[in-house]
């Protein structure tokens, strides 16, 4: 079999190893854009602040390749499938032809229309090389644009740097949609606690300077910088599947096996959309650990055996500084559309916050900061098993002192929200 | 249900909630007498006089290694799945995944710990601390057949989510 996975990211790599594990003979080429060995994009903010070297970011060494007998070709984007020859072309012009092929080139990062913003003193910390460009350049004062969990990761990089820095956000609050208004506000103040400026419902208009940036003007203010960051979301990588004939919607669209609609293409990482493990609901979480299990589900396709994708899950956490909060699941803005018996449970403690989302009587989502995110994986389970609110309840009332030592996670889970 | 060779077997109907475990852990790993440096958890509900030891278990399919942003949660030879505490930047997203909440924050570094068996001794040094009530034993392999393992997980983890 000859196996062709396009991206050298979180996706193709667990694919290609694992594909390995149970086809020894299998002969199988990873194209990437890059020229590095597999690496963590979700370390890239913590190099670029100086709290791990370039090497901790690497998840792989060019040895990993060459001792599973991978061949991993750097430098070759590709431009073009052919669903009919089964071949890909890369940007090279180089033709390569497959028995099956794996789409795992992810998402690309959106750049804002915005006048200047292919000024040189504009950067991104999406990809290794950018990042390393970023980390290089010297500078003194930044603006972040966007506030999503890659924009607040790079505004504290950049401040530990000793940058002084400014993070403008389009919509009414930071990590808009990850967080509802209640904990971005706290998150915020906790922010500018540390020194981070944060404009929230202002639109960068202009970046302004030639050859080097010397402000950023916003529809309220003009910050004098000398560095922009462009962190304003990813976009799922569709172009190439929809030109080659494969079904998309907002990303490649695939079944339970991450088959896509054409023979022998399979899809997963960030380029697809999938379903919610909860709700059911389409979803398009791009984040790694769905990357991770999606490329499982397809590695084991590939090599023949039963397999069915369970679904992606949303779990982020944001951390800066000594601050930790997380989220999981809907928000409460999420549950605006949804009919139903809505309530959030709120809890509060100095420095602490915990809001739980409940609909018709089932935690659906839940946010945190400080100590009682340490209990969110039981908040997270409940949510699995839809155990019903009221039942938690009525166990903590009646479990019997001493007895029935089984209640204990409900216990738990009774005291997490106050009851 | 694959088991692995070595694993902790926690019966919370056991615990008295002496806490001999946590400071044995504190002792073995960072020499001190302090449970605040245990990887073992000891939770008390006062209202239902119950006490449970909480460790990592090593998932078969631990979630925290794969939400951690640096690669940083290893699954050792053992079974265990540890913290490198080269790379860890104690960003606490294992706890937050872990379906009951184990990796325990070191107060010294901010980093991370989970139970490592104790892999360079005979016994765990909690196992060892709890020998007078066995809520904590080791199970090596061939020691818990796999329905009485899967008992046994259903007793202490009430169905955890499956990832
Ligand atoms: C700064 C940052 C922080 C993040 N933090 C977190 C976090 O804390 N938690 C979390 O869960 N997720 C996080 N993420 C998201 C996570 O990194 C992604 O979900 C994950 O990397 C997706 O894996 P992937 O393989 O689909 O895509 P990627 O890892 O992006 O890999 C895609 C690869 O394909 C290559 N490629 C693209 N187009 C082509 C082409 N045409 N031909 C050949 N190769 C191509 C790219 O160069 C890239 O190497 C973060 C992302 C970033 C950028």
């Amino acid at each position: 079999m000859k196996l062709v996975i396009i991206g050298n990211g979180i996706a193709g790599n667990q694919v290609a190893f694992d594909v390995r594990k149970k086809d020894r003979d299998a002969h199988i080429t990873i194209l990437s854009a890059e020229t590095v060995p597999e690496y963590d994009p979700c370390s890239l903010p913590y190099f670029l602040g100086g709290e791990c070297g370039r090497t901790d970011v690497f998840r792989k060494t060019p040895e990993d390749y060459t001792t599973h007998n991978i061949d991993l070709v750097y430098d070759s984007r590709v431009v073009s499938i052919d669903p009919e020859a089964k071949t890909v072309t890369t940007h090279g012009g180089g033709q390569i032809s497959y028995d099956k092929l794996v789409l795992a080139h992810g998402g690309d990062l959106f750049i804002p229309p915005i006048p200047g913003i292919d000024n040189p003193g504009v950067f991104s910390c999406k990809q290794l090389a950018e990042t390393e460009k970023l980390a290089a350049h010297n500078g003194s004062s930044a603006v972040v644009i966007g506030s999503g969990a890659i924009g607040i990761e790079a505004a504290e990089a950049l401040k530990r740097k000793g940058y002084a820095v400014h993070v403008v956000e389009l919509m009414d609050w930071i990590l808009p949609s990850l967080f509802d208004e209640p904990t971005a506000r706290r998150l915020e103040t906790a922010l500018k606690g540390y020194g981070i400026h944060v404009f929230t419902g202002e639109k960068v208009l202009e970046i302004k300077g030639t050859g080097e940036v010397s402000a950023v003007v916003t529809n309220l203010r003009t910050i004098a910088c000398d560095t922009v960051v462009v962190a304003t979301g990813v976009v799922p990588g569709t172009a190439l599947a929809r030109t080659a004939g494969i079904d998309t919607g907002r990303g490649i669209q695939v079944n339970r096996q991450m088959q896509t609609s054409v023979p022998d293409i399979y899809a997963c990482g960030d380029c697809v959309e999938t379903i919610d493990a909860c709700t059911g609901e389409t979803a398009m979480f791009q984040l790694k650990h769905n990357a991770i299990e999606q490329a499982q589900v397809a590695a084991r396709h590939i090599v023949g055996e039963k397999t069915r994708y369970l679904g992606a899950y949303a779990f982020a956490r944001a951390h800066f500084f000594s601050t930790h909060a997380a989220t999981f699941g809907k928000t409460q803005r999420a549950t605006d559309c949804i009919l139903g018996d809505k309530r959030v449970i709120e809890r509060e403690d100095k420095n602490n916050y915990l809001r739980v989302m409940l609909l018709n009587n089932q935690i659906v989502g839940g946010q945190a900061i400080g100590t009682f995110a340490d209990g969110l994986g039981l908040l997270i389970g409940a949510m699995w098993r839809k155990d019903d609110f009221m039942e938690i309840a009525a166990k903590v009332r009646t479990t019997p002192r001493g007895g029935a030592v089984h209640t204990w996670p409900m216990l738990r889970l009774g005291n997490l929200l106050g009851m | 249900m694959k088991l692995r060779r070595d694993h902790l077997s926690i019966d919370p109907e056991k615990c008295t909630g002496c806490r001999r475990c946590m400071i044995a852990c504190a002792m073995k790993h960072h020499n001190r007498i302090d449970p605040d440096f245990s990887c073992v958890d000891v939770i008390g509900f006062a209202a239902q006089d119950l006490d449970v030891p909480v460790i990592c278990l090593a998932c078969e399919t631990a979630p925290c290694i794969k939400v951690c942003p640096m690669n940083a949660r290893i699954r050792q030879a053992s079974g265990s799945v540890v913290t490198d505490t080269d790379v860890c930047i104690g960003c606490r997203a294992c706890v937050y995944i872990c379906p009951v909440g184990s990796p325990r924050i070191n107060p010294a570094t901010g980093q991370t710990m989970t139970c490592d068996l104790c892999a360079d001794e005979t016994e765990p040094w909690c196992v060892a601390a709890c020998r007078q009530e066995r809520a904590l034993t080791l199970c090596t392999d061939g020691a818990a057949s796999k329905p009485a393992a899967r008992r046994a997980a259903a007793r202490t983890l009430a169905g955890s989510p499956r990832y």
